[in-house]
């Protein structure tokens, strides 16, 4: 891999400033597993000058339950989540999706806060560099999306602006389906975005000098039933083609509450808003959960290629609601 | 049924299982030579553009490059099948062709002067499509190549090399038939072969004339033929082997990159290592060739085909090295599939702006059948046929005949295949489970299961020539110099273990060595399965010769002729005497060996068989098919060693096969060429999480080919596999599917359930 | 609670650093710099192994942590050595696939014999890898059910289609690993 200078950041300020000082010329690192395949494939236009190590900070790795919820250091490793009795009970949806990612490889290096932050997987944009690239686009400052007229099979049919990359992230949609909050550190103290918040088309909500330090999952009723469905080609080791996370509570038959977030669909996970009114209240049946997939997918503009997850996505919907898995 | 051996026959551990599993058997990369230098490649951003300039000036001065190449720096040679392709071009013909090369003390210093090249291109149209190339006024690849075609044939085949399939009378035949169908087929994903260990070389230059090679391929003694033909017979090429992390074929389309290697050093008078990442590997090297057939077929309602009638394109890629061959052999495959008496298929080799596509297991021939057996599978239901029964039926059997691909007249000589299918079907449960054309085998809920079936064969089981020495020594031990060397199939243990069996020597007395030309004779290597026979008769004949001579040397210590002695553990005795016994030393004395030589010719009039059922299962509502099991029968008249050979069979699943119609596919943009999933993310493959069950059925009636009746089976594996997916997939959901692979979208699209009113591009 | 406020010590210096890196039991003491035989900070753990350390046992395929070649244990657990930084694993302790074998007697590892028993392996070259991972599971799970081996060896390539036979192997080892 082309060379940098490598810095070890002994607390958050620390690693805070250096991207400050950096201005933008700098990456931290966390597990890797995204950062060096773009760092080796130079498919961005610049390369980072230096990389900096966050793994080097005590106190980001834990799994902890207060009156609230969860607390989720940004450094916990995905095979931590995955192994955690805590998350398997609780909040099963993230425990899934985390189990769901990758392989156990890459599951051993991953953390979470990486993998919310990791970048997205659009084949225009990670066109290696080596082979004649990079291709120049939006995302990178300028140029035409080619992925509109091009093989546009794995991109977003619902939100898609200027960039039609989806976010690739499993643990975004099951923490989307679970309220979660994200505690972002700068120079300046710290903010929270709910998770919902922290993607948008051209790139996520940090800036410059930020860095994702906690995610808090707020209480997730005992009764209420989780599910996490992720649409591949290859089981376990793809990324989504689609995926659905599903918590709904019931009241004998009844719904009394759903949350439906929806994956690998448009830039960030999805609320489907207009589904979970559909079932609340109602009785949970097949024609219900049908008219929700199909409310959930209302909005959907599919581009030339991908209409088809339109369909996969209604059927996922149906089915998580229905719990058939 | 099968003889008793003491070696043959017998699962006996890989010699080399223990470097294998300790990490000690050495790969290309984990060669290192004294002032050894790296060598990186600029690659092109244009699908098809002319070099204008070349600025090599700020590459050159980087501390740690000692070269930078152009094509205005390097010999005019010129590879491919004509050669028309030059090492570098002023002309480029695909995204990722080569524009310079830099070799440099480490890898990060090439990389970085690869930074530092400045090139300006004229950028020309491109062509991607097959039909497209062939128009008047498409872009021209080749000033050679008028219309981008390939001219047909390839001369080491001989001058009436097979170039389509003609004979009989298709009027005729159409007339005879009950049913006559027609269509466009396409096999045109191109998957890649993607062998774990990425395409390298080694080279090092001495002046004034020698090459010295480490090549990493199936083949060692071939590429040095073949790069002879390039550069000229006054250069000396040497080429040595190695392990080989496999090739399945597409190895021995390194020419370019090997040259590359050696102009390197040329240029800088050291070694240079040149290995491709594997963005590389899969962007710029072999992948299988795009086929497309436009073609008649008439059948009667038994399963006879009365006329097969068409075109058939295939796109090469920026140039052929194999594809004429690839042609003949698939033409010769197709006959020995299909009996029919009646042909006019035409096929035409395109080149197009695309990374180049050749050698691949299943050779041509599982190109052309994903085309042909989707056309005779309307015929057979069309005319009701159950699709086992056809290939059962049309299968070659013995004293029948087909033209092979150096277009003479071969009448078979090997098994009649039947009983091998009988039982593959019997094993499958195919009666069951077969409910007629396009209909499913079972339905529960959203998921539909559906079975289909495919088969292939290969008469180059015997093809090329071989020679091997054996080398008997006086302490009891053997020698086996061949240009062989391991690449998966296990072929060098099972050499050593025929060596074990004609000296009667325990196998771990016997060594293979010698991967090196200049040593080793002549082998054309390991392709087309013909390891077992050909090969295997090579090594048979070498050990037949060395015994014989060690024999007469104890002839007049043991005071009797040599059809009376034998020879066992390094022991010569009297047959009828035993007691009467001394060891080899005695019969050789310490100061002698004894070598033995063998050649083998090419045999065409034998050819393998495999058959392979499949079990599908669609999820309707979501397009989603899981492979659920595997049924391969085959016949290999003698099993050399079952762990091998299953593995072998088992390799349906690798190398482009079954997969190429389930969700391996290389995507590139119509509209700028770019290859999008060179990676092993977006390139799809098999992992150990989707295992379907696979149950091989392997008879053993004896073929004529050698001592141990044996032939060899592997290369055809991966080839039955894509059209019975196929198959199974479009009777599970009730609908015909003719594209590769049947990913979820095409599925639901068949089923139609794909919304319409799609936004077609547009403005971002 | 996250640990804010001033920075314990200088930050480690991006121009001189000695990184200490156990491998199969020996310690390694490798200085980093620009130089040809020192660790540049990009080098991945997969190069240090192969380049600096002569052990090429431990191999590269995509380079991209996709195909799992090149996996090795990091304080037993398997980790992708070509996505990992030498610069980041100081006071680590690594085993490759030349740790598993006695280094006196050559004895094989009960995993590698089991392999060799079972003929697992084809061309070889993925087979380290493989043999580092179910090395891993076994560690984490002696007596796995063949669902779990398959979905512990997910992340390895393997194309020559060895599979059927390394799960009979790795089942037949489990149990029998110390």
């Amino acid at each position: 891999m082309r060379s940098f200078t490598h810095i070890n950041a002994h607390t958050v300020d620390e690693a805070c400033s250096l991207l400050r000082r950096y201005r933008g010329r700098a990456v931290l690192n966390a597990g890797g597993t995204d950062l060096f395949s773009t760092l080796k494939g130079e498919n961005l236009l610049e390369y980072p000058e230096a990389v900096i190590n966050i793994k080097t900070i005590a106190g980001l790795e834990y799994i902890k339950e207060d009156r609230d919820g969860c607390k989720i250091g940004s450094l916990t490793k995905l095979s931590d989540i995955a192994g955690s009795l805590l998350v398997k009970e609780r909040y099963r949806v993230l425990w899934e999706a985390a189990r769901s990612v990758a392989t156990p490889q890459i599951r051993n290096a991953a953390t979470l806060g990486g993998n919310l932050c990791q970048d997205v997987r659009c084949w225009y944009y990670r066109y290696p560099g080596r082979i004649g690239g990079p291709i120049r686009c939006l995302r990178k400052g300028s140029g035409p999306c080619l992925a509109v007229k091009g093989d546009n099979r794995y991109h977003a049919i619902l939100d898609g602006k200027k960039c039609f990359a989806i976010c690739p992230s499993d643990t975004a949609v099951a923490l989307a389906a679970l309220d979660g909050q994200i505690t972002i550190a700068n120079p300046k103290g710290e903010r929270r975005l709910a998770v919902g918040e922290f993607f948008g088309p051209l790139g996520n909500a940090l800036n410059r000098d930020e860095m994702v330090t906690e995610i808090h999952v707020p209480e997730v009723p005992t009764f209420a039933k989780q599910t996490f469905l992720k649409f591949v080609l290859r089981k376990p080791v793809d990324f989504a083609i689609v995926s659905v996370a599903c918590i709904l509570s019931t009241d004998g038959a009844m719904c009394s509450d759903a949350r439906i977030a929806l994956g690998a669909v448009a830039p960030g996970p999805i609320r489907a808003s207009k589904a979970e009114e559909v079932i609340k209240g109602r009785f949970i049946g097949e024609p219900t959960a049908a008219e929700a997939a199909r409310q959930a997918l209302a909005g959907a503009r599919p581009l030339s290629m991908n209409a088809y997850k339109v369909e996969i996505a209604k059927t996922l919907v149906k089915r998580a609601i229905l719990g058939v898995v | 049924m099968a003889e008793e051996y003491r070696f043959i026959g017998k699962a006996t551990p890989r010699k080399d299982g223990a470097e294998i599993v300790t990490g000690t058997a050495q790969f290309l990369d984990d060669i290192r030579l004294p002032g050894m230098l790296y060598a990186k490649v600029l690659r092109s951003p244009h699908a098809h553009a002319l070099i204008k300039r070349v600025d090599k000036a700020k590459a050159e001065k980087l501390p740690g490059v000692k070269a930078v190449l152009t094509w205005e720096d390097v010999p005019d040679w010129k590879g491919g099948t004509p050669n028309a392709t030059r090492v570098l071009d002023r002309k480029v013909r695909f995204v990722g062709d080569a524009v310079a090369l830099v070799a440099a003390t480490s890898e990060r210093i090439a990389a970085e002067a690869l930074r530092l090249i400045d090139v300006e291109y004229e950028v020309l149209p491109a062509v991607f499509d097959v039909e497209e190339a062939l128009e008047p006024g498409a872009p021209q690849l080749y000033e050679e190549f008028p219309g981008n075609v390939v001219p047909p044939g390839a001369p080491y085949f001989g001058p009436n090399c097979l170039k389509e399939i003609v004979m009989g009378d298709v009027e005729k035949g159409f007339n005879e038939a009950d049913v006559v169908t027609e269509g466009t087929f396409r096999y045109e994903n191109t998957p890649n072969p993607m062998p774990p260990e990425p395409p390298g070389a080694i080279a090092r230059w001495e002046e004034p004339n020698r090459i010295t090679l480490w090549v990493t391929d199936q083949v060692t003694y071939r590429h040095k033929i073949y790069l002879g033909r390039v550069i000229g017979k006054e250069i000396e090429v040497r080429t040595f082997g190695n392990f080989c992390g496999s090739s399945y074929g597409s190895k021995g389309m390194s020419w370019q990159l090997q040259l590359h290697a050696a102009l390197l050093s040329r240029a800088t008078g050291r070694p240079v290592k040149l290995i491709f990442t594997k963005e590389e590997h899969l962007a710029a090297f072999t992948l299988r060739p795009g086929s497309r057939m436009r073609a008649k077929v008439g059948m009667t309602r038994d399963g006879t085909v009365t006329a097969v009638a068409g075109t058939w394109l295939i796109d090469t890629g920026y140039y052929s090295r194999s594809t004429q061959a690839q042609v003949a052999v698939g033409c010769g495959e197709a006959q020995i599939a299909v009996r029919c008496r009646n042909w006019n298929l035409k096929p035409t080799i395109v080149c197009t702006n695309r990374s180049v596509s050749g050698i691949v297991r299943g050779f041509g021939g599982q190109e052309l059948k994903c085309c042909l057996i989707p056309l005779l599978s309307l015929a057979m239901q069309e005319a009701g046929v159950d699709p086992f029964e056809f290939f059962k039926k049309n299968y070659v059997k013995p004293g029948d005949g087909y033209y092979w691909r150096n277009g003479t007249w071969y009448v078979y000589r090997g098994v009649d295949y039947s009983k091998a299918m009988d039982k593959g079907a019997e094993q499958f449960r195919w009666k069951e489970k077969w409910r007629g054309w396009l209909k499913p085998t079972r339905v529960s809920g959203s998921k539909r299961t559906g079975v289909g079936v495919g088969v292939h064969g290969n008469a180059d089981i015997g093809e090329s020539a071989s020679e091997a020495y054996v080398r008997l020594d006086p302490d009891g031990t053997a020698k086996l110099y061949s240009c062989l060397i391991e690449h998966g199939t296990g072929l060098p243990s099972n050499m050593v273990k025929m060596v074990a069996e004609v000296l009667q020597l325990p196998m771990d007395r016997i060594s293979l060595i010698a991967s090196d030309s200049l040593i080793s004779p002549y082998e054309f290597g390991p392709a087309g399965s013909r390891g077992i026979f050909a090969i295997g008769s090579a090594v048979i004949a070498a050990a037949e010769d060395a015994r014989r001579k060690l024999l007469d040397l104890a002839v007049p210590l043991l005071g009797t002729e040599p059809d009376h002695l034998e020879t066992e553990d390094g022991v010569i005795f009297v047959k009828d005497h035993p007691e009467k016994r001394i060891p080899w030393e005695v019969a050789t004395g310490p100061d002698r060996t004894c070598m033995g030589f063998g050649r083998y010719e090419a045999d065409f009039t034998f050819a393998n068989c495999m058959m392979s059922f499949v079990e599908v299962e669609v999820d309707m509502e979501t397009g989603k098919t899981e492979l659920l099991r595997v049924v391969n029968a085959t016949d290999v008249g003698q099993v050399i060693d079952p762990p091998g050979l299953e593995g072998q069979l088992n390799g349906c699943l690798g190398s482009a096969g079954i997969d190429s119609a389930l969700f391996e596919e290389t995507i590139r943009d119509r509209l700028t060429g770019h290859m999008l999933n060179a990676n092993m993310i977006d390139y799809k493959w098999r992992t150990f999480a989707e295992l379907p069950s696979i149950e091989n059925v392997i008879l053993e009636t004896p073929f004529q080919t050698h001592r141990f009746h044996a032939i060899g089976v592997g290369e055809v594996a991966t080839a039955p596999g894509p059209t019975a997916v196929l198959m199974a997939v479009s009777n599970a959901i009730g609908v015909w599917l003719h594209s590769y692979p049947v990913t979820p979208e095409k599925i639901l699209e068949a089923l139609g359930k794909v919304p319409t009113g799609v936004r077609k591009g547009g403005a971002a | 609670m996250i640990t804010r406020g001033k920075k314990s010590g200088a930050a480690d210096s991006p121009e001189r650093r000695r990184i200490n890196l156990t491998v199969n039991g020996q310690l390694y003491q490798l200085d980093t710099g620009k130089e040809l035989d020192r660790v540049d900070p990009a080098d991945t753990l997969a190069r240090t192994l192969r380049e600096t350390l002569g052990l090429v046992g431990t191999k590269v395929s995509c380079d991209s942590g996709a195909c799992g070649c090149c996996t090795v244990l990091m304080e037993g657990k398997a980790i992708l050595s070509c996505m990992t930084l030498t610069v980041e694993c100081d006071g680590k302790s690594i085993t490759t696939i030349e740790g598993l074998s006695d280094p006196v007697t050559r004895r094989l590892d009960p995993l590698q014999q089991a392999f060799v028993d079972h003929t697992a392996f084809q061309c070889g070259f993925c087979t380290p890898g493989i043999i580092m991972s179910a090395k891993a599971l076994l560690q984490e799970n002696p007596s796995p059910t063949e669902e779990e081996v398959k979905e512990g060896l997910s992340g390895n390539f393997c194309r020559c289609i060895s599979h059927y036979q390394v799960v009979n192997a790795v089942m037949a080892a489990s149990g029998k690993v110390r």
